[in-house]
């Protein structure tokens, strides 16, 4: 019986009344049967042949099936013994009764070996009838009682096994650690993240005392709100070397609220402290750009609305040209600061395309007329001929460039040389802006592209810049799917080179 | 010039020492100060104070009566390392310290644990806030050295 009729029959033979067939080829008997039986309510069918009785089994659906099979041994086309096998055969759940005039042991024994319920010789009194059938009706219905509660049970069991290993994986899975004690402090669960930090295999630890297995490790510090606390959740920080976790421990309680057990879990919260502090890292410097010259500005107006140079306007024009420089410098920092956290988009905001490097890099060039003429520089360009184009919004691709080549200008000597070179490095287009410089100094050259960074040195103090430049570089190139790199020799120059996929 | 400041602050000069890595700020606190009578020393970097004070000591020049201190010059607390070196010279040890920083409410937070004994360390006598007048300096100046402008004529 399929599982889904398990559900169904239980109500079916206590509701409906109990269905009885009676296979027996002598009419006299059957209406006999049939007429003590309905008077106490069954239904009763009936079958002159095996093959009638067959016909009839297999046409009763199962749920509302016979309740009890009333049969004759002696069938004008079989006898009762093949009947029942047939029907049993058939997956027929049934109460038999075997009827007979021509009891004897064999038949009997034979009879009780298959599986046959009763053995009712004829003929009978209409109570022995009646005590037989009623006794088959009941223990039938006792048999599909026991049979639903069996597989409800056992679908119960299969659903918790079910979720037992679900709950297993999931914690297996977690990449938060997970220890779960139980109320006598042993380890019950440990996922394979906890057994990481523990430094031990998850077998080594199941079944062990929590203290025995937290005690001189790095969880040890947990073992106090573990065993003592009161609260049913404690939370806090755990530094484990470089590592930061966030902890929490967690009562779990059964159903009449007495306590189980605890959960351990934690996670491993570096990278977002790390970022954290970048932020407020990156906030703080931010604010310190825009104040600087907003405090210059704010002290030069003062000088100015003070007479401190007396009254001769001429004596403060310096100084207000430098306000004035000052309010340029703050709007370039501040649309630097735009694009920096548009360039921080993991998408650009504009269409990839792909760009031939040779004429973006001539304009680039061309953009830095004025200063290069200035400082008397000279610029040379070597692009590979045949170059492949590289993909990424144009906007993107001539920020690059002017920026690069504004720094190579900018922090150049007078008369020094500006070399633009780019050509093919395997599946790359490396792209290098070398100038004749200041250089970096060492320590710093790894921090050239982080924000604001900007080296403090007596070449650099007639400068302005945002520092945001190589930033805003690095990420619209990464961006790109490329990457940046930087080589400097102090007093010499450096070279900025870009690789971008071909 | 206005008169009224000249006479009554004719007889309070004083010495100054700004340490700022802003150019225009130092430029625009000297001329106010200047304009009291005041005399100003600037210095872009502490490497360059530190100069400028053994200058001042090996030509009998007056030191400082006041150090004006920026915070985040070459590092972010370039400011507490230099206060603390001004510190260990004996003729600097009494000197009114005046810490300022764009960033002072920011890393006072920061501080809050730290930042009593990062004070004490350093010995400062004040935090401001930037930016900053000249007017609020020197209401601070004139609060640091009620009295003392005639040490240092």
């Amino acid at each position: 019986m399929a599982a889904s009729n398990v559900y169904g029959a239980e109500t079916a033979p206590a509701e409906s009344p109990p269905r009885i067939l009676v296979v027996d080829d002598e009419y006299g008997v059957r209406s006999a049967v049939r007429q003590i039986l309905e008077m106490e309510g069954y239904r009763v069918t009936e079958a002159a042949t095996a093959g009638e009785a067959l016909a009839l089994v297999a046409a009763a659906d199962p749920e509302g099936g016979y309740d009890v099979v009333l049969l004759d041994h002696r069938l004008p086309d079989s006898d009762g013994l093949t009947l029942h096998k047939r029907m049993v055969a058939e997956g027929r759940e049934l109460m038999t009764c075997m009827i007979t005039a021509y009891a004897d042991i064999d038949l009997a024994c034979a009879a009780t070996f298959q599986g046959i319920d009763f053995f009712l010789a004829k003929p009978f009194l209409p109570d022995e009838l009646l005590g037989v059938v009623e006794t088959l009706v009941r223990r039938r219905q006792a048999r599909h009682e026991a049979e639903r509660l069996r597989r409800e049970h056992e679908a119960n069991l299969l659903a918790l096994a079910e979720e037992k290993t679900q709950t297993r994986s999931l914690i297996a899975s977690l990449r938060d650690a997970v220890l779960v004690v139980n109320r006598e402090g042993h380890v019950v669960l440990v996922n394979e993240a906890m057994a990481g930090l523990l430094g031990a295999a998850e077998g080594d630890l199941l079944h062990r005392p929590v203290t025995e297995v937290f005690l001189g490790g790095p969880l040890a510090s947990l073992l106090h709100p573990l065993q003592k606390s009161l609260k049913d959740r404690t939370v806090g920080q755990l530094l484990l070397g470089e590592r930061t976790f966030a902890y929490s421990i967690v009562t779990f309680r059964g159903e009449d609220d007495s306590a189980l057990g605890r959960i351990v879990t934690l996670s491993d919260i570096s990278e977002i402290r790390r970022l954290a502090l970048e932020k407020e890292r990156f906030i703080r410097t931010m604010v310190h750009e825009l104040k600087s010259p907003l405090g210059a500005v704010r002290s030069l107006i003062e000088v100015t609305t003070d007479k401190s140079l007396g009254d001769d306007l001429d004596a403060y024009l310096p100084l207000l040209h430098r306000a004035e420089e000052r309010i340029d410098g703050l709007v370039r920092l501040i649309n630097d600061l735009l694009l920096l956290s548009r360039s921080e988009q993991a998408l650009a905001p504009n269409e990839p395309e792909l760009q031939e490097l040779a004429p973006a890099l001539a304009e680039a060039v061309a953009a830095q007329a004025e200063p290069i003429a200035k400082a008397g520089l000279s610029t040379h360009l070597e692009i590979e001929p045949n170059l492949p184009p590289v993909l990424l919004p144009a906007e993107d691709l001539s920020l690059i460039l002017a920026n690069l080549i504004g720094n190579a200008v900018k922090y150049n000597r007078p008369g020094g040389t500006v070399t633009v070179r780019a050509h093919r490095e395997d599946r790359w287009v490396r792209l290098d802006v070398e100038d004749s410089g200041i250089g970096i100094s060492p320590e710093n050259l790894d921090r050239v592209f982080t924000e604001f960074f900007r080296e403090k040195r007596p070449e650099t103090r007639d400068l302005e810049g945002s520092g945001l430049g190589l930033a805003i570089v690095k990420r619209l190139v990464e961006r790109a799917g490329g990457r940046v790199q930087v080589q400097s020799a102090q007093g010499l120059g450096s070279t900025f080179s870009v690789f971008l996929p071909a | 010039m206005n008169d009224t400041r000249n006479e009554s602050e004719a007889d309070r000069q004083w010495t100054i020492l700004f340490i700022d890595d802003d150019r225009d700020f130092l430029a625009a606190q000297a001329a106010f100060f200047k304009a009291r009578g005041h005399r100003v020393h600037t210095a872009e970097s502490g490497h360059e104070a530190l100069e400028l004070l053994d200058d001042l000591a090996a030509t009998g020049s007056a030191l400082p009566d006041l150090i004006f201190l920026d915070l985040m010059m070459e590092h972010v607390d370039t400011g507490f390392r230099l206060a603390h070196t001004l510190r260990r010279r004996s003729e600097l040890a009494d000197v009114p310290l005046v810490m300022l920083s764009g960033v002072a409410r920011e890393t006072g937070r920061r501080f809050d644990h730290e930042g009593q004994r990062l004070l004490a360390w350093s010995r400062l006598d004040r935090f401001l806030d930037k930016p900053v007048t000249g007017k609020r300096l020197l209401a601070v100046a004139e609060e640091l050295l009620k009295g003392d402008g005639a040490q240092h004529p």
